[in-house]
């Protein structure tokens, strides 16, 4: 965790985006390479790498089949990845809670 | 495992701050979940409208038939034009937001052939009961009571519960038709799926927002 309380290995934009979007299906559901790499908007050099940091981490599994000539990844997010998306989306919130409390992000709620 | 903070690296999109994270998760969030969404409330919508004009316009066509003859040759093209056009952007939608996913979010090959068999069974049981001289086998609404249970049952098993609700609700459709007379339950099929898939609009949207 950094000073903040956030995973820093969620708290990064691409692997948030990345992590969330994988969120959105129903637990066990996985995503194709492809799908996710167009939800996303990186290329596929800079997506491997992001998805392999996670997948070291234990939050997301890939699975690599063979159809023919034709390979395909997919890749789910695993019941690790889903509470540590929990645990930062809480601290996020308490967080901000905070801040609200002080009126600081209030103040940049107004300005953003 | 890596877990020093690399927020500054190249390809990571910038530094963070907890609000821009939010602001970000809450976007990202909202948009996968509406990508995912096999029935978008604007198609429901859609649906909605189309379904209360099509079956409305059979029923102020039948409503004074003394005795009943049932829809004119002229409502028949509109009610199966209906049917098509529902079915085949029911299926592009669909297609389209399951491209990629495999899972639960999928139907399996035993569910499908669940539900085809309950719209043949469905078609047959009226048909029958109809030759058998029942009056409420030719009203618009029982045929939905079959493929409405199927839906509910299927829905059980998948522990979804707004889809549940929504099998329920073409069930009780079916029934409440049962009672409105042959002209009648046009008009119980046009309101009733009408506020049905409103219904159905209106929870989708509300927990693509929650």
């Amino acid at each position: 965790m950094n000073d903040d309380g956030l995973d820093p290995l969620i708290h990064v934009p691409t692997r948030l985006k990345i992590v969330a979007t994988l969120a959105a299906l129903p637990d066990g559901d996985t995503l194709s390479f492809t799908r996710l790499q167009d939800m996303i908007g990186l290329t596929p050099g800079n997506l491997i790498i992001h998805l392999r940091k996670l997948e070291d981490a234990g939050y997301i599994s890939s699975e690599k089949t063979r159809n023919g000539s034709a390979q395909k990844t997919t890749v789910t997010l695993t019941r690790q990845g889903r509470a540590a998306l929990g645990t930062y989306t809480q601290a996020l919130r308490d967080l901000l809670g905070g801040l609200d409390r002080d009126g600081t992000a209030d103040h940049e709620h107004r300005r953003t | 495992m890596n877990h020093t903070s690399d927020t500054t690296a190249a390809g990571n999109g910038g530094t963070l701050g907890p609000e821009q994270a939010a602001a970000l998760l809450d976007q990202t969030t909202q948009q996968a979940r509406r990508k995912f969404q096999p029935s978008p409330p604007w198609l429901l919508v859609t649906r909605a409208v189309m379904v209360l004009a099509a079956l409305g316009a059979i029923w102020l066509s039948v409503r004074g038939q003394h005795p009943y003859r049932g829809p004119t040759a002229a409502d028949i093209p509109v009610l199966v034009a209906f049917i098509v056009v529902n079915f085949a952007a029911t299926v592009a939608v669909r297609r389209h937001a399951t491209a990629g996913v495999s899972g639960r979010s999928r139907f399996s090959r035993g569910e499908i052939t669940v539900l085809v068999l309950a719209i043949v069974a469905a078609v047959v049981a009226m048909a029958g009961l109809g030759a058998a001289g029942v009056d409420f086998a030719t009203y618009p609404t029982s045929v939905l009571v079959i493929p409405g249970l199927a839906w509910t049952v299927l829905m059980a098993a998948r522990a979804n519960w707004r889809e549940l609700a929504t099998g329920l609700a073409i069930v009780v459709i079916g029934i409440v038709g049962a009672f409105a007379g042959p002209a009648g339950a046009w008009a119980v099929a046009a309101v009733g799926l009408c506020v049905m898939l409103l219904g159905s609009a209106a929870a989708i949207a509300w927990q693509q927002r929650a």
